[in-house]
């Protein structure tokens, strides 16, 4: 050993003028002497994540939000169908999915025999009137259920069709008959050990006979049981249930879902024109189609993430800010230290780059300590409220990362820049 | 190995030229020992930094082991200092937050590609400073001395061309003082070229040529046996 280092120095043959930017290598080594300047001052270091995971913690959450309000809309997309629209009594912006506190009486039978003519060879239209909460009774088994006044083509219109037993026919509608199909929960619960086709049951007071069961739906994505309810004949329910002479809403299910957009502006004409609506007044209906129900979603949390966003942005910014100055102030404790590494062989830009590389390791560590505080809302705000839609998603990580190592390089040029022009003499003094 | 011809440094402050080194011709045979002495304020630390590449000249040429460095741009000049200097200080400039080892290892930081052999090197001449032990210390539980001799460590690992030593005793006592010049000693009984400022005639006693300097001109210049 002794015999090689004192051994007579080689001259190395200095490399061919270096020109471009720091070779992979080498910003490895600077990258961990970054690490371990930052390691040596663990406090500042902290302070200047600070900003960055407060900043990446928020992104995370309205990430997540935005990304579970549009798997929501997907899937209510897949419930309500693409082919599907809904045309309601009442005009206005009413709050809400369920839109069962419709106004007015104004959609009247003739309304749905002429929105069948004009539609007959593009869409399946079906009226139904809704009553929620009617009590029921079979045997002694009580119990509360919506019924549904349906037109009998409703299997059609709603895609949904009955498992055992028969449908409700053009038969029973002419005839008002007092004959039911029941949703698989409401069979369950009033008839659980028996075979409920032909077993009869009181919907208010009045007596039917079961003829159906449909197949199961489950719950929706609102957590609502779609097998909770009862169809009935529309003209049954109309004159011998709900005592009405309008429907509360109409299913329109066009046959091809590149028809919405034309069948909506063919369905307000025509309504505008049944009503008497003139031209600068409102209308006296709603069509929800499948755009308006992601729109109307999308508008419920739109304003949440406008501000979880700004306030992720100000985070950043102001976040950045506190690191810069926090690495103004060591470049200027550290001055011997840049010195003595100029003297050691570093060039300009490897101070440059490693100053930077602080900054950067910084802020992904900010990045990495801002998503796992973020992704706590996240994970935990569905599983307490089903109603509020979080989701990860890779966005999730991709925006992280990007802001994240946006601010760390943003912020770090000016601290490495100070930190690169030093003069190596005057450093060294 | 070393060339200096007519090299000047004028600096330039508040539009005001202040001239500090007036053409210095010098010529230094490789495995030299030179102290570099004089007065304050006569140019030692310019040329100093001139022959580190850590400054420029202003006039003149400077050539090291046949190499012309007086055009280069910062890149080349830090790679020179890399491969070709070494430096030692007065006030040791170890980084404290590392290992007495790392420390021996920073110029590797900038050295492309790194030496497979690095720690070897590194742990070799520890043992040759009589560190070895004390290699995963840091440096504050090294008393002035021991600071020294890792930082000679460290000023050797690239096998440099050339050892640039600035007042290296200055901050020890005279024990201290002692064990570094028998260092220095050693590393020029095995050939290698050093240039050393001091104010001391003791420390420059160990040189075998002493350059005097004064007013920025080369004012004596003695060679020993």
């Amino acid at each position: 050993m002794r015999e090689r280092e004192l051994a007579l120095p080689a001259l190395p043959q200095v490399a061919a003028p270096r020109v471009g930017l720091v070779k992979p290598s080498r910003v490895f080594r600077l990258a961990r002497q970054a690490a371990s300047a930052l390691w040596s001052q663990k406090g500042k270091a902290f302070l200047m994540m600070l900003g960055t995971a407060v900043g990446i913690m928020l992104l995370t959450a309205v990430v997540g939000l935005s990304a579970g309000v549009e798997k929501r809309i997907n899937e209510i997309m897949n419930t309500f169908g693409p082919t599907s629209m809904m045309l309601r009594a009442g005009g206005g912006q009413m709050m809400g999915m369920g839109g069962r506190a419709s106004s007015g009486s104004t959609l009247k039978l003739d309304d749905v025999a002429a929105i069948r003519t004009r539609l007959a060879d593009k869409a399946v239209v079906a009226a139904v009137i809704m009553g929620d909460d009617t009590p029921i009774k079979a045997g002694d088994q009580n119990g509360q259920t919506d019924v549904m006044a349906c037109d009998p083509n409703f299997p059609q219109a709603f895609d949904w069709y009955v498992a055992s037993g028969d449908p409700i026919d053009e038969d029973d509608e002419r005839s008002m008959a007092r004959v039911c199909v029941l949703g698989s929960t409401v069979a369950k619960n009033l008839f659980p050990d028996q075979d409920p086709v032909g077993q009869r049951l009181l919907v208010n007071k009045v007596q039917f006979t079961v003829k159906g069961v449909l197949a199961s739906r489950g719950t929706n994505t609102m957590g609502f049981d779609m097998d909770d309810r009862l169809w009935i004949p529309l003209s049954t329910g109309m004159r011998r249930v709900f005592h009405v002479d309008s429907v509360r809403t109409i299913r329109i299910n066009v046959r091809q879902a590149k028809d919405v957009t034309p069948v909506n502006d063919e369905l307000t004409a025509l309504m505008r024109e049944r009503h008497r609506i003139h031209p600068g007044e409102d209308d006296d209906f709603t069509i929800r189609t499948p755009d308006f129900i992601a729109q109307r979603i999308r508008g419920m949390s739109r304003t949440t993430e406008l501000v979880g966003g700004a306030l992720a942005a100000v985070a950043l910014i102001v976040g950045g800010v506190v690191l810069m100055n926090i690495l103004l102030l060591t470049v200027s404790e550290r001055v011997p230290e840049i010195g003595l590494k100029r003297a050691l062989g570093a060039a300009r830009r490897d101070i440059f780059a490693e100053f930077l590389a602080e900054s950067v390791l910084v802020s992904l560590m900010g990045m990495a300590f801002g998503v796992l505080l973020g992704l706590v809302p996240v994970l935990v705000i569905p599983k307490l409220f089903p109603m509020m839609p979080m989701a990860v998603t890779w966005k999730t990580f991709a925006y992280a990362a990007l802001f994240s190592s946006v601010v760390g390089l943003f912020f770090g040029v000016q601290p490495a820049r100070r930190a690169a022009k030093l003069d190596p003499v005057e450093a060294l003094r | 190995m070393i060339e200096l011809r007519g090299l000047e440094k004028t600096y330039h402050t508040g539009g005001v030229d202040t001239p500090v080194l007036h053409g210095i011709d010098l010529t230094i045979e490789e495995g030299e020992f030179v102290a570099l002495m004089g007065p304050s304020g006569t140019g030692k630390s310019t040329l100093m930094n001139i022959l580190g590449c850590l400054d420029r000249a202003t006039g003149g040429s400077y050539t090291l082991a046949g190499q012309d460095l007086t055009s280069l741009d910062d890149n080349q000049l830090s790679a020179i200092r890399n491969r070709r200097l070494g430096f030692v200080f007065q006030l040791f400039h170890l980084l404290p937050r590392v290992s007495v080892l790392q420390n021996v290892l920073l110029p590797f930081l900038y050295t492309d590609p790194y030496p497979s052999d690095a720690k070897e090197r590194a742990v070799g001449l520890l043992r040759t400073v009589g560190l070895e032990d004390r290699m995963h210390f840091k440096p504050n539980a090294l008393s002035g001395g021991q600071q020294q001799r890792v930082a000679i460590a460290r000023a050797l690992v690239n096998e440099p061309a050339l050892l640039m030593a600035d007042e290296p005793t200055g901050n020890l006592d005279s024990v201290a003082s002692k064990e570094i010049m028998d260092i220095f000693d050693r590393i020029h009984a095995q050939g290698r070229t050093i240039i050393m400022v001091t104010h001391e005639p003791d420390i420059a006693a160990h040189a075998s040529r002493v350059i005097t300097l004064k007013d920025g001109r080369v004012a004596s210049d003695v060679k020993r046996d």
